[in-house]
């Protein structure tokens, strides 16, 4: 053996350790990097040496520096950061309504139970101003409320609408640095023989895990080393070297509301609803499926208030003796049309029956031939509308509303409805002199005291605003067991009527009963409520209208439909809270998984550096060794 | 398993954080005494809770509405019981003015206190609440129900309009009742019929209210008398305008005449065309009643006729004010029996808010013994990461190393 192999083994001893104990200064250095996977000098021994006595070991030397990673465990990272942060995002949306809604202070329910108090505080004291001017300020206060719930909510769509704006900007900003350093990695010298820039691709990881956390992707490598990154449907945002952005566009109906659109050829489509994953995609599923329906169904329950309070306010006469007139304004519909829409015809709807309004919305398409479609967005019931050809065209009512169709839509020309939207955003008070409150009835009946028959009418029910409501009417008993009416304007509306004790009798749009013993002679009247200031039968009516079952085909009270909203708003975040955690749960522990192989321990590295140093000093001894043994030669020769 | 050294700070921290949400939540829930902090801590209480709070919002109101409508019919009590009093004094008045020892001078002594009280009891008619409004004109609550017309009469200048309070979820209470109901319905008579004598009669026939034997037959009867000779025997007939003649006899002072389920009595001596009316009974205000009265003591007494005229219409005045007393006396009834059912109700609405009281502390509130158990645990669980990550951290093998 010659010394000089001893010398070289030595060496090549010497430098592997070295290059060992930079690799594990490099872990030390990167214990905090983010994404940073550990590395390993891995070495071999150098290529022996025959000899006639066998192969002789020529040192060691390093094949490369392994990174140390696990594709599959980096995948299930960055699918769980994804999933994660959309339910985290969708959370922390949903939260801010859930916590409003129930705001003992600010929630609909003071507002609603106040202003109702305050009718019945008119009922019980129907001349006092005072009382009535309450019902006006609580009126306001309700209405008030309503809005101020209403723009909260359309605060939270604005602040959606931003968010995806600038999740936009992200997700490009990360694709264009996937796509650079996907570059960087084609173009990395070593990579044909086999030899990976181990910190570029830790690079490339750690943006795939931040795009995650804005919007899901699903990743296909390339030979050459990038990787390709598609979103949604397969829309791809990185291809090899280049990066294709996303683009934020408005509505095709709504330009108030965002949408994410892709360039497609020359066209940007709309590609919100393939968006998932992510920031961005709890963005949209909480626009879609809380807050579109939050303000719907707030709309829906100030629409019913407002039009049932109207109907029955409008039965009743106030305290100048004139008939109720609207207490509400009726927020009007809301119909979008479509903004590549071609034709001229125009659409609009109205209220028809609060009772049967749902909280969707509705698309309307023309189909050509004067046939109208009519799809219900929440569950895709198609309602179809035959004009006929007559325009305009008024419909039946669907859903509660009608719509009102002038002439020149085109094929496909489509109209977004929403029938409930805008309804808590607009109710106001219609009526601002107290005086106005009608809590009087417009009629009054009365029994002739000249009566000799013991029979007793009751006071009289309003059902419809009949022109002839306030006639004066006689009922005049012919004989104990019959009687006519006589309408002092439009002459005689019954004759020789069967008498039947208690029975309804209905006329001119009243109702009264009379009941008791009656004799041939005896005459009732009903007529207009002159001076009736004292009287609070409209009032109690309104009144009652609170737990009357007005809403959602006759199944809800307007605080059952509040109670209902607050319970559905409630359940999602409270599903999207135990979502969040086991999402949370799910990532900590992928990420456990992939820093149990690819994490730096420091300890580890520590030892690594004990043993490293060892071998250092072992192979200098063994260098040293053979200087020995060369100088012992030297000295032997100079002898 | 290899644990990376910024994974297990992460542990730690991540513990420490946990530990940290929840203990604020407990706490919260601790300063608070509420159960459910959000909505979504518990949806479907959540719900309950807002509709058990407007349960007992609407229960409040009832109980207001109650309370106002017990202050309004213990006003209009009030206010019966003090026309009762007046209209008791008058009928004593009646009584003592019946007594054969008055004269022309006492009687119009008589009738100036009565006049006073006929005063009175018109201004209670008229009284008013607290807000100013009539209690007795029905709907027309800023009309002066009662005045006196030029003619000497009354008007009513309200309706029949009755007030009604709720103050139960299917409960109504009537809190006001017509000045038709209180003072005018009245039925004149004996309720069925109402006898007459004919002003002009001159002889000293007294007719008393009568009774009823059995169904009367409504008509307007005339009772006419006749004595062809001042020796010969009175006789009668009775005609009804509809029914022709149903009675006649020889009279005899006291004896009963029957007809169409009536039976009346004449006593004295009606003289040869005297007439009396027996006709169905028709309402009469009560004022009216009194006015009655305070003319007939006002009519002087001269003979023997007019002493009968007095009486007449004195047996008639006792009758109508006995009518007018039994009616304010029995609106009064039903008004002890509103105010019971309001206290009834009062007590129906107590009971169930405390009903809604207590589902909604089990739904909302804190069990505050297991929350405080909860907080030491979690305090001690955060304690116990802090520490541990302390002792984790400090271990390091660079550490001895040097």
């Amino acid at each position: 053996m010659a010394i000089g192999d001893a010398l070289g083994v030595g060496v090549s001893g010497l430098l592997a350790a070295q290059r060992s104990l930079a690799t594990a200064g490099q872990n030390i250095a990167n214990v905090n990097t983010e994404g940073y996977s550990r590395q390993r000098t891995e070495l071999v021994t150098r290529t022996p040496l025959y000899s006639g006595g066998g192969y002789i070991g020529t040192g060691v030397t390093q094949s490369t520096v392994k990174r140390l990673y696990d594709d599959f465990l980096t995948t299930q990272v960055r699918t769980s950061t994804g999933m994660y942060n959309q339910s985290e995002n969708f959370y922390n949306l949903a939260s801010r309504v859930d916590n409003m809604l129930a705001d003992p202070q600010a929630g609909l329910t003071p507002s609603l139970q106040s202003f109702f108090s305050a009718v019945q505080g008119v009922a019980t004291d129907p001349t006092s101003l005072a009382a009535r001017q309450v019902l006006l300020a609580e009126a306001g206060t309700l209405t008030g409320r309503f809005r101020y719930l209403d723009q909260r909510l359309t605060d939270l769509r604005q602040g959606v609408n931003a968010d995806i704006r600038s999740r936009i900007t992200e997700i490009n900003g990360l694709a264009q640095s996937i796509a650079d350093v996907n570059k960087d990695i084609v173009l990395a010298p070593g990579r044909q023989s086999g030899q990976l820039p181990n910190d570029l691709l830790d690079k490339r990881d750690a943006l795939l895990v931040k795009l995650s956390e804005q919007v899901a992707v699903t990743t296909v490598a390339q030979d050459d080393g990038s990787v390709n990154v598609f979103i949604g449907n397969g829309q791809s945002l990185v291809v090899g070297v280049r990066s294709q952005g996303l683009s934020p566009i408005t509505n095709q109906f709504d330009a108030t509301r965002v949408e994410v659109g892709y360039q497609a050829g020359t066209d940007i489509i709309n590609i919100s609803s393939q968006i998932s994953g992510g920031k961005l995609g709890g963005a949209m599923e909480f626009r879609n499926q809380v807050l579109d329906n939050a303000q719907n169904v707030l709309g829906r329950i100030a629409v019913g208030v407002a039009d049932n309070f109207n109907d029955q306010h409008r039965l009743g006469q106030d305290l100048n003796g004139a008939l109720g007139g609207d207490f509400f304004s009726v927020p009007a519909m809301q119909v979008q049309p479509r903004l590549l829409n071609t034709g001229s015809g125009a659409v609009t709807a109205a209220l028809a029956d609060p009772n049967a309004l749902t909280a969707s919305d509705y698309r309307l398409t023309y189909d050509g031939g004067n046939v109208y479609s009519l799809l219900r967005l929440s569950d895709n019931q198609v309602t179809t509308i035959n004009t006929g050809g007559a325009y305009p065209y008024t419909s039946a009512a669907v859903d509660g509303f009608a719509l009102t169709i002038t002439a020149g839509a085109a094929v496909n020309d489509s109209y977004l409805i929403k029938p409930t939207s805008q309804g808590a955003q607009t109710i106001g008070v219609a009526i601002n002199d107290v005086k106005n409150i009608a809590v009087a009835a417009p009629i009054r009946s009365a029994a002739a005291l000249a009566n000799i028959g013991s029979a007793r009418i009751s006071s009289g029910v309003v059902n419809t605003l009949d022109p002839s409501l306030q006639n004066n009417v006689t009922i005049q008993f012919t004989s104990s067991g019959q009687f006519d009416v006589i309408d002092a304007t439009n002459g005689t509306l019954a004759t020789n009527v069967p008498y039947i004790s208690g029975q309804a009798i209905s006329f001119n749009g009243w109702t009264v009963n009379i009941s008791g013993v009656a004799a041939a002679g005896d005459i009732f009247t009903i007529g207009t409520n002159t001076n009736g200031a004292s009287d609070n039968r409209n009032g109690l009516l309104l009144g009652q209208l609170q737990a009357k079952y007005t809403l959602d085909g006759g199944s809800a009270t307007y605080q059952d439909a509040y109670n209902q909203l607050v319970a559905e708003i409630g359940t999602r975040t409270n599903q999207a809270d135990i979502t969040r955690n086991a999402q949370k749960a799910l990532q900590e522990q992928s990420i456990q998984a992939r820093d149990a192989v690819s994490g730096v321990n420091l300890d580890e590295e520590a030892a690594d550096m004990l043993r490293l140093q060892q071998a250092y000093q072992a192979s200098a001894q063994v260098i040293s060794i053979s200087d020995g043994l060369f100088q012992a030669l030297i000295g032997a020769i100079r002898r | 398993m290899r644990v990376s050294t910024q994974q297990l700070q992460q542990q730690g921290v991540n513990a420490m954080l946990e530990q940290q949400a929840l203990l604020g939540k407990t706490q919260l829930q601790v300063s608070t005494g509420r159960r459910i902090l959000a909505p979504a801590d518990d949806p479907s209480a959540s719900a309950q809770v807002l509709g058990l709070m407007k349960e007992k919002e609407v229960t409040g109101r009832y109980q207001s509405n109650a309370d106002a409508a017990r202050a309004r019919l213990s006003m209009e009590e009030q206010t019966l019981t003090g026309a009762g009093d007046v209209l008791q004094r008058i009928k004593e008045l009646a009584l003592q003015a019946n007594n054969g020892t008055q004269n022309n001078a006492t009687r119009g002594m008589l009738a100036s206190e009565i006049r006073l009280r006929l005063d009175e009891l018109l201004a209670m008619a008229n009284s008013r609440d607290a807000n100013g409004e009539y209690l007795f004109s029905g709907y027309q609550g800023l009309t002066q129900p009662f005045d006196r017309n030029a003619a000497g009469g009354f008007d009513y200048n309200g309706d029949e309009g009755q007030r009604y309070l709720q103050i139960g979820p299917a409960r109504q209470v009537a809190v006001s009742d017509s000045g038709t109901e209180v003072f005018r319905a009245i039925r004149n008579g004996n309720g069925v019929f109402s006898t007459r004598e004919n002003p002009v009669n001159t002889g000293s026939g007294v007719i008393d209210p009568g009774t009823v034997t059995g169904a009367f037959v409504p008509d307007n009867y005339t009772i006419a008398f006749t004595q062809t000779l001042p020796t010969a025997p009175i006789t009668y007939s009775v005609t009804g305008a509809a029914s022709g003649i149903v009675a006649s006899g020889t009279y005899a002072s006291g004896n009963s005449i029957a007809f169409g389920g009536a039976k009346v009595q004449i006593g004295g001596t009606p003289a040869n065309g005297d007439t009396f009316t027996v006709t169905p009974s028709a309402n009469q205000d009560i004022f009216t009643t009194v006015q009655n009265f305070i003319d007939a003591l006002e009519t002087p007494v001269t003979n023997p006729a007019s002493q009968a005229h007095f009486n007449n219409a004195m047996s008639r005045v006792i009758g109508d004010l006995d009518n007018g007393l039994d009616n304010v006396l029995n609106v009064r009834a039903t008004l002890g029996a509103r105010i019971n059912a309001i206290d009834a109700q009062k007590n129906i609405n107590d009971g169930f808010n405390l009903q809604v009281q207590e589902t909604l502390s089990s739904l909302q509130d804190l069990d505050y013994a297991e929350a405080v158990s909860r907080l030491n645990l979690q305090l001690t669980g955060l304690q116990a990461a802090q520490q541990s990550f302390a002792k984790i951290q400090g271990l390091s093998l660079f550490n001895f190393l040097r």
